[in-house]
């Protein structure tokens, strides 16, 4: 008889226990799955943008031609894109990737037009020393800009503000406003190769993107800069060195700008102080779209990479059906504005009912 | 002079509910948080609304106050029954809620604040100044309260702040004035001043609803008791049936151990802190002490002490001008947070809502915050002994959540205060300092958070624990030391640390 009855009660206590389990599971599934929200809708996104061309010009937009053109426009976007989302991480902004990248983009043709107006052999053999110096540029405006946010303590977006007039003024004065003409071959071959239907300058994103993703997840240096940004005086209380993590952050914002304008010089051998002039916007639009929260803490790799890769399909698409720019522009904002109303919506709806269900759960063990 | 009259004019003796809501029930999805609670307010009455966090206190609260529909039940306000309340006719009906808060406009005078939302309510389009100030002038003179009127209520301590938000509540004729968590950021002489106001809000026939975790003071001050648990009616009563030990039985379902438990701390070996002549003016000075491992030590005064700041200054938030830190026998200098993590000091804050917790991040991610170069393997993280950790610590503090993927702004005050308390333990300090370790906590975590402290120290860490709780001070600590204005005024220990005597060395 009593044996019975512990047999019951053993049984019943271990169902309770892998009920408990289950729920459990299936909890941490939800908030991943919250956690991943901005991926998701962003690869839906992707292949609706995808989808809904293909249908209207499924000739012109499948050709293997536009599909290389959005592969090879999309990697300097996007590296910008990580550039910005990285500074968003930490609840800042950097509004002077565009010109590091020009600046980058110059040094690198100037430096190999003056070296090859004496002698054109030995600027060729310069080649990777040449981008090397192109990409110290990109680090050291990253520097400056992490120095004024992290030591003097300027607001990222003021700060970022007044370099970008700067490094802009540089490069103009520079330039005396005119483009330059002239790259290394080396980089000019890169920018037309391509490896099994893909553009060198693609895999070059990927690869990019692999590395940041690498830091920012798998790093001490990476999840200190998603503290940061999620609260920066709790980060400080827990002994996260504020200003090393902000100025780290800030110098890969512009190494990443600087390899941008590497792509620049490689995909067209000129360089000038105002291309790209509305990328800076662009690239906000693109962070935000995939999912990277201004307000700092949160964004994913991937999530800015679909979102670059939408954004450049709705482009070429609208190229195809013969849509100006402006109305690309248009379309931009609107995409932009429909997400976040979207967000608004499903996130008040997610605040009001998460702590609810995390209470139901709670109130059961605790009687 | 209008006081007297409203004083004649109500009596406090008498039985007749002001506002009664009966049999409400409220679910959320499919959660029950309030199963047909009753709550009868009487005029001239304070009503302490007592129970652990989530049993339905701020939901009955938001209902009263026309914030949350009930699905069934009634408010009965003088003999009129209204299936709901909405904010604005809550307010009409003179229901005032101060919440913790206080919701005051920081950058306006006291004048301004006290008189601008009735003008509001009144659909009043220009502001006039001049008018304001008489009418102002007028709660706070019939209150005899010392507020200065034109001062930015920024620039306020808490305590009049919360004079300010009470007089706001007054002009807009409140009836009924509920305070949430009223007395937790007052010392102890001012509670006392606040009691003393609110004999006064008695005498004009208001009825008072105290929702507070402190128990004695409730007790202190209230006639009625309600207590509530997981959304249900325990007990309600006069307050004289009740005891401090009864209601945190009522509260927690289970009895409350308060008593004494202390282990023997290592005397026989080298302190693991020793504090000489520490001194920063303006906010402590010549602060000596030592902290030997398997100690708890507490760290009392009333707000404004510096008590907080000595703590502060360990940690690096503050620079002490002069005097010695020594930690493990070693002499080191503590010029920021990084030297005191390195030096084996963590830090439990005050305000752990924006000092010590990531709220968006999970709970994992809070768990780890502090003890990242630990978890480096060849310079990336090792996902491996990440893990291990935070399950370690899930398990050991038992933080009541789904998951540890759970963000923190979803648990329960107890619960997050032992993520802040993981987050430390996850990095092995040789000494802990925990500032109001257990505000804004439950009973029942409360004890449970006692019990840590004590396991922590029996396996050799070495704990300071700054609080104003006097009941925690005497159940932890094996030394006790009062702070008067900025230097140590009194050292109680072994068996001369009781509340009587805490108590009487921080007034003295």
């Amino acid at each position: 008889m009593t044996d019975q009855k512990t047999d019951e009660s053993v049984t019943r206590s271990t169902v309770r226990e892998s009920n408990r389990r289950v729920d459990s599971a299936v909890m941490g599934a939800i908030s991943r799955f919250h956690l991943q929200h901005g991926v998701v809708r962003m690869l839906v996104l992707t292949l609706l943008a995808f989808a809904i061309f293909t249908a209207v010009k499924p000739r012109v937009f499948l050709n293997p031609l536009n599909l290389q053109n959005i592969a090879i426009a999309a990697p300097e976007i996007g590296l910008l894109a990580l550039a910005i989302m990285l500074t968003m991480l930490t609840g800042g902004i950097d509004l002077s990737i565009v010109a590091i990248a020009n600046l980058t983009a110059i040094t690198i043709s100037s430096l190999y037009t003056a070296i090859g107006a004496t002698d054109a052999g030995l600027a060729e053999s310069l080649a990777p020393v040449i981008v090397l110096v192109g990409l110290a540029v990109g680090a050291v405006g990253g520097y400056v800009n992490g120095l004024l946010v992290s030591r003097v303590g300027i607001t990222p977006i003021l700060a970022t503000l007044g370099t970008m007039q700067i490094f802009n003024g540089i490069a103009i004065t520079w330039t005396g406003g005119k483009t330059l003409y002239g790259a290394p071959a080396m980089l000019t071959t890169f920018g037309r190769t391509v490896i099994a239907g893909i553009p060198a300058l693609f895999l070059v994103l990927v690869a990019a993107a692999i590395v940041l993703a690498v830091v920012i997840n798998k790093t001490a240096l990476g999840a200190t800069i998603r503290l940061q940004g999620a609260n920066p005086v709790a980060a400080r209380f827990s002994g996260i060195r504020t200003d090393r993590t902000l100025t780290s952050t800030y110098v890969m914002s512009g190494l990443l700008a600087g390899l941008a304008g590497i792509l620049f010089v490689s995909r067209n051998p000129t360089a000038s102080a105002d291309y790209g002039s509305s990328y800076v916007l662009l690239v906000i639009v693109i962070a935000v779209l995939g999912g990277t929260n201004p307000n700092g803490g949160f964004g994913t790799v991937l999530g800015v990479i679909l979102a670059t890769l939408t954004l450049q399909i709705v482009s070429s698409g609208f190229n195809i059906i013969r849509l100006s720019s402006y109305d690309y522009a248009i379309a931009q904002g609107a995409i932009l504005i429909i997400i976040m109303v979207i967000d608004q919506v499903t996130s008040g709806r997610r605040r009001r009912t998460v702590p609810k269900i995390s209470d139901a759960l709670a109130t059961p063990t605790e009687s | 002079m209008s006081s007297e009259e409203a004083s004649g004019s109500s009596g406090t003796g008498d039985a007749v509910p002001i506002l009664e809501a009966r049999n409400i029930v409220k679910t959320y999805g499919g959660v029950t948080a309030l199963h047909g609670v009753t709550l009868r307010l009487t005029a001239g009455h304070v009503h302490a609304l007592a129970g652990e966090n989530g049993c339905g206190k701020s939901t009955l609260i938001k209902i009263i106050s026309g914030a949350e529909r009930p699905d069934s039940g009634e408010i009965v306000i003088n003999g009129v029954s209204h299936a709901h309340m909405t904010p604005k006719g809550a307010i009409q009906q003179g229901i005032q809620v101060i919440y913790q808060d206080f919701s005051l406009f920081p950058g306006l005078t006291v004048a301004e604040n006290i008189v601008l939302t009735s003008a509001v309510a009144e659909k009043r389009t220009l502001y006039s100044r001049r008018q304001s100030r008489p009418a102002a002038q007028q709660i706070v003179d019939d209150l005899g309260l010392s507020l200065d009127l034109d001062q930015e209520v920024e620039r306020l301590s808490v305590a009049d702040k919360q004079l300010t938000a009470i007089c706001r509540a007054l002009i807009n004729d409140a009836r009924v004035i509920i305070m949430d968590e009223p007395t937790t950021a007052l010392t102890h002489s001012e509670v006392q001043r606040l009691f003393a106001l609110v004999s006064t809000l008695r005498a004009r026939g208001v009825a008072l609803v105290f929702v507070s975790h402190k128990l004695e003071e409730a007790l202190q001050v209230a006639q009625d008791v309600t207590i509530l648990r997981n959304g249900e009616l325990i007990i309600s009563g006069p307050a004289t049936d009740f005891d401090r030990r009864s209601i945190s039985h009522y509260m927690t379902g289970r009895d409350v151990d308060e008593s004494r438990l202390v282990n023997p701390p290592r005397y026989d070996r080298d302190p693991v802190l020793s504090v000489q002549d520490l001194t920063l003016p303006g906010a402590f000075e010549n602060i000596s002490f030592d902290l030997h491992a398997g100690e708890i030590l507490g760290l009392t005064g009333l707000l404004g002490s510096g008590r907080s700041e000595i703590a502060e200054a360990l940690f690096g938030v503050l620079r002490a001008e002069s005097g010695r830190t020594i930690v493990d026998g070693k002499a080191t200098t503590i010029h920021g947070i990084r030297d005191a993590i390195d030096a084996g000091i963590g830090y439990v804050p005050e305000d752990r809502l924006t000092q010590g917790l990531f709220l968006d991040k999970s709970i994992a991610d809070n768990v780890i915050a502090s003890s990242l170069e630990r978890h480096r393997r060849r310079g990336l993280l090792d996902a491996r002994t990440i893990a291990a950790t935070i399950t370690e610590q899930f398990q050991r503090l038992r933080i009541k959540a789904p998951n540890v993927e759970a963000p923190v702004r979803s648990l329960s005050g107890g619960n997050a205060q032992r993520v802040v308390l993981a987050k430390w333990l996850a990095n092995g300090p040789k000494i802990l300092m925990l500032n109001g370790p257990t505000v804004g906590v439950d009973v029942g975590s409360k004890e449970e958070i006692l019990t840590i402290l004590r396991a922590q120290a029996a396996a050799g860490m070495g704990i300071i624990v700054i609080s104003d709780d006097v009941p925690e001070l005497v159940s932890v600590c094996n030394r006790v030391l009062v702070v008067q204005q900025g230097r140590i005024s009194a050292t109680y220990s072994g068996d001369d640390i009781t509340p009587e005597a805490i108590q009487e060395g921080m007034a003295a």
